[in-house]
């Protein structure tokens, strides 16, 4: 994505009150999204050169209406004339009003009807103000194909009649949780794909879901979880992009101010009530990012919040993550039944992670031969090109060091 | 998850699809084609030339006429995909007229904390 402007940063967070006001009075959810796309791109081209408008909400919502209105005629040169007299004013909606319609919106963008790739790019367009050609470098598709999915989620919201109001209560939670779904999807892709402005987005998202429902814990939790993760991007790779192991990171190059926000909230969050499962990492993550060296780190502690998270939130990955604090709490060996019981169950059947996770454990453990045999098997099953190298590279380390002879006790 | 079909030809196939049945065959692809474009699925594809039209440097770096390996099968053109699962990948593929089909995901740049 590249540097936005100030008249486009300003213009991404009118956007998304501006399409509330619109819906709201217009009803179409397609056609408001369209006409003020276009109204988005003519203050762009207008407002740096006249200045920002003293009503620009109103301004915004007037121009995309007169587009609605005049959708059906064709005389673009009387269109232009209707932009230039000056627009019916409409009051700047009050912080609570703007705020509820991109709470709507936000909702409205993940809607169960909408598959994951569509919720995402539907809210990356409506509530984030991307283009549609940001999202589409952002996801490595082509603009077209990104065009058509944002284009089938906007029919499918009218085909299904979906309204422009908050889901019922009932439904509320399920909806809530889809959206914070939708932008840990995000945040994983930016901060995996080592694409930094994705992740900031994800975390601008976040934060303004979070001033918007500011008791909601699991929405404090998943902006502490993404900040602390993010706390470590610039020591998670090398320049060339080679990943860093937790444990090998210069956490001097860690972002304490982002820690310190995350551990913040976390921290506020936790005592209040039932913890859910974004609570639960962003604390794992808080204990990881407290410790001041990779050997301080309060493994029990760690062990003891992956064991909630399982009853919380079970999942083969979880029990993964377990698998690797039970190895350093109780000892390698350990770690390895965790991980002969998931075996067992079939969940993670040639998944990569298994075998990547195996290997560590092995190498602890002093098993050289089969560390090596489980950390290639996971290099050749990984679709991640980072990932691999890392594999195939604590498999020549591990190699080397067999080669080496052993070095003298005490050293 | 990006995903590449990679479609092998041999020569009754290609004589298939340029055939009068062959109609019938091309009118299914492009169904699914449009299918693909339509759900947002679709990222790209293209046909190959056939093994005449074909040269390959070989390992030693010596061009020859042909394909790599003397064989009845070749790579005829690929399909790329973006969806959810690989299940879904292999769905299309199941779909295709012609086969075998190789199903592959992309290697993505990014990885999973480690």
């Amino acid at each position: 994505m590249s540097t936005t402007s100030d008249t486009e940063r300003l213009l991404r967070e009118l956007a998304p009150p501006a399409l509330g006001a619109l819906v709201r009075r217009h009803r179409d959810f397609e056609a408001c999204e369209d006409a003020l796309q276009e109204a988005l791109l003519a203050a762009v081209a207008q407002w740096p050169r006249d200045g920002v408008p003293d009503h620009p909400h109103g301004w915004l919502v007037a121009v995309a209406s007169r587009r609605l209105v005049d959708a059906s005629r064709s005389d673009s040169a009387r269109r232009r004339r209707e932009e230039a007299v000056a627009l019916e004013p409409e009051a700047e909606p009050g912080a609570v009003a703007a705020g509820d319609d991109t709470l709507t919106l936000m909702l409205l963008c993940c809607h169960p009807a909408l598959t994951p790739a569509s919720q995402i790019a539907l809210t990356l367009r409506a509530v984030g103000g991307l283009t549609t050609e940001q999202i589409a470098a952002a996801f490595l598709v082509p603009e077209a194909t990104m065009a058509q999915r944002i284009s089938r989620a906007k029919a499918t919201i009218r085909a299904d009649g979906i309204r422009f109001a908050l889901p019922p209560p009932q439904e509320r939670d399920r909806r809530l949780a889809a959206v914070l779904h939708v932008l840990y999807l995000i945040f994983n892709e930016g901060y995996t794909a080592q694409r930094g402005d994705l992740a900031d987005e994800a975390i601008r998202l976040a934060r303004l879901l979070h001033r918007l429902l500011p008791a909601e814990d699991e929405v404090s939790g998943l902006l502490a979880l993404m900040l602390l993760t993010n706390a470590r991007r610039d020591a998670r790779a090398t320049a060339d992009g080679a990943l860093v192991a937790l444990a090998e990171q210069d956490r001097g190059r860690w972002d304490h101010a982002a820690i310190a926000e995350g551990v913040a909230l976390v921290g506020a969050a936790l005592p209040r009530g039932p913890v859910g499962p974004y609570q639960l990492q962003a604390a794992i993550a808080a204990v990881h990012c407290e410790a001041p060296t990779a050997e301080a780190t309060d493994w029990p502690q760690v062990l003891g919040l992956y064991t909630l998270l399982e009853r919380v939130a079970p999942g083969p990955m979880v029990t993964l993550n377990r698998a690797v604090a039970v190895g350093m709490v109780h000892g390698p060996s350990a770690g390895l039944d965790v991980l002969d019981e998931l075996d067992a169950s079939g969940a993670l059947d040639g998944h990569h992670r298994l075998d990547a996770v195996r290997a560590h454990l092995l190498e602890l453990a002093g098993d050289s031969a089969a560390a090596g045999a489980a950390y290639e098997r996971a290099a050749a099953r990984t679709t991640s090109r980072s990932e691999q190298r890392y594999l195939r590279d604590r498999l020549s380390r591990l190699r080397a060091q067999a080669a080496a002879p052993p070095s003298p006790p005490g050293a | 998850m990006k995903y590449m079909l990679l479609l092998y030809d041999n020569p009754d196939t290609r004589d298939l699809f340029t055939s009068e049945e062959g109609k019938e065959l091309m009118a299914q692809v492009e169904t699914i084609m449009a299918e693909l474009s339509e759900s947002g699925e679709m990222i790209g594809g293209e046909a190959l030339a056939e093994p005449p039209a074909t040269r390959t440097v070989g390992l030693d770096g010596v061009v020859t006429d042909g394909p790599l390996a003397e064989a009845k099968e070749y790579f005829g053109g690929y399909l790329m995909v973006d969806v959810e699962l690989f299940e879904r990948a292999v769905e299309i593929a199941q779909r295709w007229p012609s086969k075998p089909i190789e199903v592959r995901p992309l290697m993505a740049g990014g990885g999973t904390e480690m």
